[in-house]
């Protein structure tokens, strides 16, 4: 009798206090004026623009700067004006005249001239992650100066030097590195000649239509409406919380304590989809998953009877419905659908026995074994063991080496690898971006993704930076049609897949525009 | 003219030389402990830089990624160091560490001062409310478990520490948290308090319960507790495991002593015999073990952190990990193995003053 009323109090003591705890903990939902994203920013590195270039970064900055003129949020390939209300093309083909439209920053100063110049001359001079883009123009830290001059309060030019057309030069004018910041806010915090750099890493100074107002490294990332924009945002504010667990992400947007959740698996997201109050968007996005061969690595891998049998061996129905349910479709050719001239069509599928007969003509014995070196982290590991298993049937044992992505790009830069699966975002809107990676490497001088391949093509070079050149669109598109066919029918690169990027959004939450681009993410309109 | 030392003089002497004695005798283990101290310190710094240097991962190419042009990978390099000779790069480290200053994190920016100045407390946080509750629990549960040896209560306690060794904690929280927050909703989600409160409670100590106590706002405080309650008792049943298992198996051990049949003999009963004279004398390998657990969750709260989305120095010191981020990950083995050496002297000081009340 006594164990049993002492056991019996034990419980009730133990369920009292159980209520007692919870009855404090209102299930909270997000503030009707903010709005909480769930997503890992661990990889954030700095928030300066002319810096960062982690998918964190990328994502914000569209948010907190403009630029002179931007992609249009539905078709990128559209380019119009932002901080410029106009601008006039030089006749000699290799100038832009910009008139700045009348713009004020979040401290309330107005854009001039002189940001423009400082804000472009400074993410040349810092020579960070994204400078290459900007380095395209022929800017270097020595002649960037003479480039970008004042013509008067209202006006700037651009000049260059690089044999490339205004077209492009707006299209490179896009990119995150081109955002302006402000002159009179940033200079006073630079330090040991660093042009504020320091002090924009956790901090902003742009004319978007947020603000930082606090970010604690992998922890969250708030951003505040910007009084003084044009635009002014309809939330109040933005938190971007750090969730590196995606179970608990997934927990949150369920429970709305969250109101969008990026980067769930494909598993995660099949249980969403029939989830009342959430809706899963499929956004198209521009990344694409390709297999990098070695040709230098060894005889067989440089042969082209080789790569064309790796087309053959690749189950693309079965790797995008069966392992990404969702997140990618078969694509390819180096342009990603929605960039102009991309190559919509997909001539290969997985055929075991017309690989076998490519491999037997190419003299190619069978079997043999490869390294394949793959990033430790999921889906690459579901699509290595993919392609472990095609290969095997043609005889060919795919070794999947798993390591993490600095040292597999490591190995890449020095060409110490046999086969490897990566992934390209382009860097702009223009097709260049990825034709430099792909189809460029005269003589083994540039950072390529050829010459990581150790694919030597000058002709298909000389293609290339003739296609840069070309001021007519549709003579442009045909040309990278040409070079993509190209590369398609023979080269050390396989492309597989572009991604979509799906974003699970809580039914609240309306306007939440995506584009196909990284840096294409807007919560301006957002209303909840 | 010198002084001829006189009886009481002597004994003075003999008292101040006793003094000095005492004190040496005080100084010498201490500075002992000290260059152990300083030793252990150095020997970690360099077994982690040789780690770092040994990995795969090229901090460069983590910083700059694989875009970036020859020019800025060469740049960064240069920026970080890497062009000096290994012995150079050590040296130099420990030469800034020595003035407190860790450097700069690659994978934050910040300086690794100021980000360990943050998340340090979050863990100490978790881990103190954690070993408070685990300790508790464990050592209730061992001492029942013991007195109560073969009968269902012993089976429960063996099977409930069974349980908290073998479960993997991430699940165990993935499972607390489904269970808790997304049906029964008796407990807040992940992350340290909800947005509402986050940012309106200024960071003073980064102690979590002590910030938002201290700023006088009620609801905040409880959601720093509520907030604090589901990781801490995932880590608490770990750490429970170890304690009660423990308890148990050293008073069943005691139980069989000459000491334990003399008092039964004298007419002591079972609860009298365990609290008065067994608990004393087990009390430092009690001590010792609960030390070691609250140690380990200090360094080893990683996955927890992770689930419950908490930005302590386990995460931290992981992530820094992965970005090849080396001056971070040195800062943060110090920093924890600090106070891993700490904690084992302030135990052992416990554990020397145990034994030396000890109760037979």
């Amino acid at each position: 009798m006594s164990i049993i009323s002492s056991r019996a109090k034990l419980l009730g003591t133990v369920f009292s206090l159980a209520l007692a705890f919870s009855a404090p903990v209102v299930h909270a939902e997000t503030p009707p004026n903010v709005l909480v994203v769930a997503q890992s920013i661990d990889d954030a590195v700095s928030f300066d623009p002319a810096e960062g270039f982690e998918l964190t970064t990328v994502q914000s900055f569209n948010n907190l700067y403009q630029r002179l003129v931007q992609s249009n949020r539905d078709d990128g390939t559209k380019i119009e004006a932002a901080l410029a209300a106009s601008w006039e093309a030089g006749s000699d083909g290799k100038s832009l005249t910009f008139a700045l439209a009348d713009a004020k920053f979040a401290s309330g100063n107005p854009v001039r001239p002189e940001d423009v110049i400082f804000s472009l001359t400074r993410a040349v001079k810092l020579n960070k992650s994204p400078a290459f883009i900007l380095n395209e123009l022929g800017w270097k830290a020595d002649n960037v100066d003479a480039a970008i001059t004042k013509v008067d309060d209202k006006h700037v030019r651009l000049t260059w030097t690089a044999d490339v057309g205004s077209g492009f030069a707006l299209s490179i004018l896009t990119a995150p590195i081109a955002s302006i910041v402000d002159e009179q806010t940033v200079s006073p915090q630079a330090k040991d000649n660093d042009f504020g750099n320091g002090w924009l890493k956790t901090n902003s100074a742009g004319s978007g239509a947020y603000t930082i107002a606090t970010y604690t490294p992998h922890e969250a990332l708030v951003l505040q409406a910007n009084a003084s924009s044009s635009d002014k945002p309809t939330l109040e504010s933005v938190i971007i919380r750090n969730v590196p667990d995606v179970g608990a992400r997934r927990l949150l947007v369920e429970q709305g304590d969250a109101d969008i959740a990026r980067g769930l698996s494909a598993d995660q997201i099949e249980a969403l989809k029939d989830k009342s109050g959430i809706k899963v968007l499929s956004v198209p996005s521009a990344r694409q998953d390709y297999i990098l061969l070695n040709s230098k690595a060894n005889p067989t891998l440089g042969k082209p009877a080789f790569w064309e049998a790796a087309r053959y061996l690749v189950d693309y129905d079965g790797i995008t419905k069966n392992l990404l349910r969702g997140h990618s479709s078969v694509h390819q050719a180096f342009l990603p659908n929605g960039f102009p001239g991309a190559l919509s069509d997909t001539p290969f599928k997985l055929d075991v026995e017309k690989a076998k007969k490519i491999l037997a003509d190419g003299g190619i014995k069978t079997p043999f074994k490869i390294e394949f070196i793959v990033f430790n982290d999921q889906p690459f590991l579901s699509i290595a063991q993919s392609l472990q298993s095609t290969f095997a049937q043609a005889g060919i044992t795919l070794d999947i080496q798993p390591g993490v992505a600095s040292d597999i790009y490591a190995r890449g830069r020095a060409g110490k690898f046999e086969m490897t699966l990566r992934y390209w975002i382009p860097d702009y809107f223009d097709a260049h971006s990825n034709a430099s990676a792909f189809a460029i490497n005269k003589d083994n001088s540039a950072n390529t993704v050829a010459k990581q391949a150790g694919w030597v093509i000058p002709e298909l070079t000389d293609e290339t930076l003739a296609a840069v050149k070309e001021q007519d669109a549709a003579k442009r598109a045909a040309l990278y049609q040409d070079l993509q066919k190209k590369i398609q029918a023979s080269s050390p690169f396989v492309f597989m897949l572009q991604g979509n990027d799906q974003v699970v959004i809580s039914d609240k939450v309306k306007n939440y525009a995506q584009g196909l681009n990284a840096d294409q993410v807007y919560y301006d309109k957002v209303a909840k | 003219m010198p002084q001829r030392a006189t009886p009481d003089n002597a004994d003075m002497t003999n008292s101040r030389q006793r003094n000095s004695w005492r004190e040496l005798s005080f100084v010498w283990p201490l500075s002992k402990w000290l260059w152990s101290f300083a030793l252990t310190l150095f020997g970690l710094a360099l077994v982690t830089f040789a780690m770092t240097r040994l990995s795969p991962i090229d901090p460069a190419l983590q910083l700059v990624g694989d875009h970036a042009s020859q020019s800025t990978y060469q740049q960064a390099r240069l920026e970080l160091g890497l062009d000096q000779p290994l012995p150079v790069q050590f040296f130099r480290y420990v030469e800034t560490a020595l003035s407190g200053n860790f450097g700069q994190s690659i994978s934050t920016g910040q300086p690794v001062a100021k980000d360990i100045a943050r998340t340090f407390p979050a863990t100490i946080e978790l881990a103190t409310a954690a070993i408070i509750l685990g300790a508790s629990v464990g050592l209730a549960l061992g001492i029942t478990a013991a007195m109560r040896q073969g009968t269902w209560v012993d089976g429960l306690a063996r099977f409930v520490s069974l349980f908290g060794y073998s479960v993997p904690i991430f699940w165990l929280g993935l499972l607390m948290l489904l269970l808790f927050y997304a049906r029964l909703h008796w407990a807040p989600g992940p992350g340290r308090a909800d947005v509402v409160f986050q940012y309106t409670v200024k960071s003073v100590t980064g102690f979590a319960l002590i910030d938002t106590w201290i700023s006088g706002k009620a609801g905040a405080f409880r959601d720093a507790l509520a907030h604090l309650a589901l990781p801490a008792i995932v880590l608490a049943f770990h750490a429970l495991a170890a304690i009660s298992r423990l308890t148990r198996a050293a008073i069943l051990t005691e139980l069989g002593q000459e000491y334990v049949t003399t008092a039964r003999a004298k007419g002591a009963n079972l609860r009298r015999i365990v609290f008065i004279h067994i608990l004393p004398n087990i009390s430092g390998t009690l001590l010792t073990v609960i030390a070691l657990s609250y140690a380990s969750l200090l360094e080893g709260a990683v996955l927890t952190e992770t689930v419950f989305a908490w930005p302590g120095i386990g995460r931290y010191l992981t992530t820094a990990m992965f970005a090849g981020d080396m001056p971070a990950i040195l800062g943060a083995t110090l920093v924890v193995g600090a106070s891993f050496v700490l904690l084992n002297a302030m135990t052992d000081l416990g554990v020397a003053r145990l034994e030396s009340g000890k109760k037979r």
